[in-house]
């Protein structure tokens, strides 16, 4: 079973992302901010992280850059939920150390194929 | 109307889609665990429709889009083969294009803008490519110009450059003209010919002082030009001046990209209930469209499917989709070629009107017009239903004609775009009195006729909720008779 922790603030989304998915059979953990998702990649070492960027307390991008730092968590793949399809939102994402992206509002199809992709390799 | 303002009707419309749902006796949500996403959905509507989401910044008001499309794409998914969720399944597809046409951002263009375009508009600097087949000169250019500020990067051969434009945000060209296999005046034209690249200004930079050379340059497109060994003073100036006029030309394509946006957000808004014309005409002159609701004599055309629920009963679902598809879509094609507007799809039955949002002399006699194709039309519509041994269908139709309110109908925070007075409500009763095959019309639509059909009187009917009798009329639609 493929564990998948999504880290939003927005509470509405969050919920919707976790139903979403776990009518996919994906084990979902959550996290409201950036800090709090690092201390739950720690405990539970998730499959894969989606990461919305914008966050409370540590942003998206400061909690990527720590978990590829961190030699018990580098080798988990990050993929950012982001509101712009700018190239400078994705390049900021890929810098912080993001395998891929998905875009506001989420198209459903192409992420489960992303997770999948990111989750078998 | 904005693009929110309209966002919010779709919002109202698949909210109230919605509640009909979750009222709806014959479907058992909580058996299919969806109760709660139901209660989600229309939350997550109730957050877009209120009046302080035009308030919310971008990036708060695409997290309400974002739940509320996934929501409603989780409750199509599991929903979309019951035929009591056709309503909801129609109301959420058009809310999901909707807001993706909204938020998508059209990134190809985007992609060759210049990053720096966001980050640093205080200062003026950019991303320079340097292109010299020597990296002595390269290396000059990278260090004078990166401490004003610049991001340089080097290219040391005409096909390196030309593969570095394709794949980098370059916002200035220094280009040197004698170089190896692809030379400078071959990247000048080959910049100069691509329709994204030819944006992006070119500065010469050469050692062939020659007048002849200069101006060939320039004919090329180049925007400036120095000589060899160049002022650093003046270098700057000019490069300066030159992203100056690119970021006015990206501030420009960015404009038009809106624009064009937003062009697409109406069309795909309502392309499905209006013509085209009627689309471009809205386009064109938005005030000419009132939507804030005008009184207006419009001829108003329902038409069902005679015996549809008895139908129902007797065929598979996928049956009775397939029939209703082919029904609708040959009808829906029908009632926009005699400019019609289509209000509604009420199960089997259709909602048009005639003389709204554009205003039209001739709405009578297009409905009529309208109403005799349609009839015409069953029979093909049987003859394909025949290859799929689906059953043979009539249609009844009935046209009236009356002064109802169009436009932006309720409060700020619930509108839609639609129609209301009691000739919709006629309309329904008079359609109650259709037999299979049969165009009735009401005496309004009568007298507003400009044109010679054939008509036999029905005599005066007393209609449920209507206070005084209506005479209503049959036109015979039969080919030899008109």
């Amino acid at each position: 079973m493929t564990t998948l922790l999504i880290v939003e603030d927005n509470e509405l989304n969050r919920d919707m992302l976790t139903r979403r998915l776990e009518r996919k059979n994906y084990t979902i953990l959550t996290a409201g901010d950036g800090q709090e998702a690092l201390e739950v990649m720690r405990q539970s070492q998730p499959d894969l992280v989606l990461m919305d960027m914008n966050l409370p307390v540590l942003d998206g991008w400061e909690a990527c850059r720590i978990a590829k730092q961190d030699p018990q968590l580098q080798h988990i793949p990050l993929l950012a939920l982001t509101a712009h399809a700018l190239d400078q939102e994705l390049a900021r994402a890929l810098d912080a150390g993001c395998s891929d992206f998905a875009t506001k509002p989420i198209d459903f199809p192409l992420l489960i194929q992303k997770i999948e992709g990111l989750t078998q390799s | 109307m904005t693009a929110q303002s309209s966002l919010s009707v779709l919002a109202t419309s698949l909210a109230s889609q919605l509640s009909a749902l979750m009222t709806n006796e014959s479907i058992d949500l909580a058996s299919l665990g969806l109760t709660q996403e139901c209660g989600l959905l229309l939350d997550a509507l109730k957050a877009i429709t209120e009046e302080s989401t035009s308030a919310l910044t971008r990036h708060d008001q695409l997290n309400a889009y974002t739940s509320a499309c996934g929501y409603a794409e989780l409750l199509t998914e599991e929903l979309c083969a019951l035929d009591q969720a056709a309503g909801f399944c129609e109301a959420a597809a058009l809310l999901i294009k909707a807001i993706r046409a909204y938020s998508e951002l059209p990134t190809s263009d985007l992609r060759r803008t210049s990053l720096t375009h966001y980050t640093s508009s205080t200062t003026l600097t950019g991303v320079i490519l340097a292109v010299d087949d020597h990296a002595d000169n390269t290396e000059l250019l990278k260090s004078v110009l990166g401490r004003s500020g610049h991001t340089v990067h080097a290219a040391h051969n005409g096909r390196d450059a030309l593969r570095q434009l394709e794949t980098t945000a370059v916002d200035i060209v220094l280009l040197d003209l004698s170089m190896p296999e692809i030379d400078g005046k071959t990247v000048l034209t080959t910049l100069k010919s691509d329709p994204i690249l030819r944006s992006i200004p070119v500065i010469v930079i050469s050692g062939e002082q020659d007048v002849n050379s200069v101006l060939e340059c320039i004919e090329l497109g180049a925007d400036d030009y120095l000589f060899k060994p160049f002022n650093s003073v003046l270098l700057q100036a000019r490069i300066k001046a030159g992203i100056e006029r690119k970021r006015w030309h990206d501030k420009e394509s960015l404009y038009l990209n809106q624009l064009e946006q937003r062009e697409a957000f109406i069309r795909a808004t309502f392309g499905r209930y209006l013509t085209d014309d009627i689309v471009a005409d809205i386009l064109e002159k938005p005030e000419g469209l009132k939507l804030g609701g005008d009184l207006r004599e419009v001829s108003i055309l329902m038409a069902d499917i005679r015996g549809f629920t008895q139908l129902c009963s007797e065929l598979e679902p996928e049956q009775v989709v397939s029939l209703l598809n082919e029904y609708l879509g040959t009808m829906t094609e029908i009632i926009m070629s005699h400019r019609g507007t289509i209000d509604e799809f009420l199960g089997d039955a259709i909602l048009a009107v005639f003389g709204a949002p554009k205003a039209d002399e001739a709405h009578a006699d297009n409905a009529v017009h309208c109403a005799i194709a349609m009839q015409r039309a069953v029979a093909s519509v049987n003859a394909t239903n025949q290859t799929r041994q689906l059953p043979n269908i009539t249609t009844g139709i009935a046209i009236n004609t009356g002064r109802v309110v169009a436009g932006n109908i309720g409060s700020d925070r619930r509108a839609k775009y639609g129609f209301v007075g009691s000739p919709m409500n006629v309309t329904a009763r008079i359609e109650d009195l259709c037999g299979p095959n049969e165009l009735l019309v009401a005496e309004t639509t009568k007298d507003a006729l400009t044109q010679r059909f054939k008509l036999d009187t029905r005599g005066a009917h007393s209609l449920k909720g209507i206070e005084h009798p209506i005479n209503i009329f049959a036109i015979d639609w039969s080919e030899d008779t008109l």
